[in-house]
């Protein structure tokens, strides 16, 4: 409570985002990842031939990357904080992207 | 295949709309490609990258915003990435006219769902003034911040939003599009969470459908670096300026902008068809 009779001076505006500060490593890690993602889209298109592919695959890497470390750090954050049934979804949905890695390297071999 | 520079501003654009109407950008440019030529083998990866990319960089302001509701993307993402597993393995035996059609139908049916509707389901409550903003742990509900006032809201309808993402990943993986235009309806119209909430979060559960996918089609051997090259460094731009618009939209313009794009595409894909 804040206003007269209680010794706090009266709010004004929008109240304190209690957000602050809360998934600041997520926010950074991403801005990170956009970063090296851009850079290595950008190298990719003018760099010599020899370089261009494994650029490519390094961008590709960082795209498919970047959701799953997002989804793992969520997983992580929610099974410290008891949130049990969340976590286990979130285990889930790992597996079901795991399969896919599992059968995409199965076509290939 | 296109110029570099050709595909570096559609890469772009169609990121921009994708994220401010929380529809990826794919359901714009895989058609657009097609209809400039590309092979439809060849731009469904392009698609699928161009969404990966809207994604990751509408991720850092939209986490800022707390707009994104994790729990809910996670949980909605389960049977939409199994979906995508299934639709990019199937791709090649479903005939591509009949699934333009069909995705012709489903986005003009979602803008008419979107569009029909005048106003905020979901209004700002005085009560929950001082309430935590974001999503509230161990539920499908939370809250966010409009102007000065805070709303809240709790996600409806769990198994019929399930099955629309079952669809909405099918729809993904078979054509090369993110399944947004699915996703954002649906969470909107059929679970009533507030359309920012929405948008945002198909924005985050769209990055981990095309990873999925992407994973597949680099197995299959179908992705043009070169050319996705130019789309992600478009579609990263477009991404970063699609989230910084839709942070200053009011809800009931991204609606109808929603609605205006999805019809959009709908008259593209039949046209495609």
């Amino acid at each position: 409570m804040s206003g007269a009779g209680t010794g706090e001076p009266a709010r004004v505006g929008p109240p304190p985002d209690p957000r602050a500060g809360r998934q600041r490593f997520l926010v950074v890690f991403l801005r990170l990842a956009v970063s090296v993602t851009f850079v290595f889209g950008v190298a990719e298109l003018i760099a010599p031939e020899g370089f261009r592919r494994v650029l490519g695959i390094l961008m590709v890497a960082m795209l498919i990357g970047a959701p799953l470390v997002r989804v793992l750090w969520l997983v992580i954050r929610w099974f410290r904080r008891g949130d049990l049934r969340y976590g286990l979804v979130g285990v889930g949905l790992l597996g079901v992207v795991s399969l896919g890695a599992v059968l995409a390297l199965l076509h290939v071999h | 295949m296109l110029s570099l520079p050709v595909l570096f501003l559609l890469g772009l654009a169609t990121a921009l709309i994708g994220t401010l109407g929380g529809i990826g950008g794919a359901v714009i440019l895989v058609p657009v490609l097609v209809l400039l030529g590309v092979d439809p083998k060849l731009a469904a990866p392009l698609g699928i990258l161009s969404v990966a990319a809207g994604s990751l960089a509408a991720g850092p302001r939209q986490l800022d915003e707390g707009v994104v509701h994790h729990r809910l993307g996670v949980t909605l993402e389960i049977t939409g990435s199994a979906g995508a597993l299934i639709g990019a393995l199937l791709s090649d035996a479903v005939p591509g006219a009949l699934l333009a059609r069909a995705l012709a139908v489903v986005a003009v049916a979602a803008a008419l769902a979107g569009g029909r509707r005048k106003g905020l389901r979901n209004r700002p409550q005085p009560e929950f003034a001082s309430e935590r903003l974001g999503e509230w742990p161990g539920t499908l509900g939370g809250a966010y911040r409009l102007g000065d006032e805070v709303v809240p809201y709790h996600a409806q309808r769990l198994p019929t939003g399930l099955a629309a993402m079952l669809g909405a990943g099918l729809v993904s993986g078979l054509a090369g599009v993110g399944g947004g235009f699915i996703k954002t309806p649906t969470m909107s119209e059929v679970m009533h969470v507030p359309v920012k909430v929405a948008a945002a979060t198909s924005t985050f559960t769209v990055g981990i459908t095309a990873a999925t996918s992407l994973i597949v089609f680099a197995g299959q051997g179908r992705l043009d670096f070169r050319a996705g090259s130019a789309v992600v460094v478009g579609g990263l731009i477009g991404g970063v300026g699609g989230s910084l618009l839709q942070q200053r939209l009011h809800p009931a313009h991204v609606r109808t902008f929603l609605s205006v794009a999805l019809v959009v595409i709908g008259i593209i894909l039949f046209v495609r068809a």
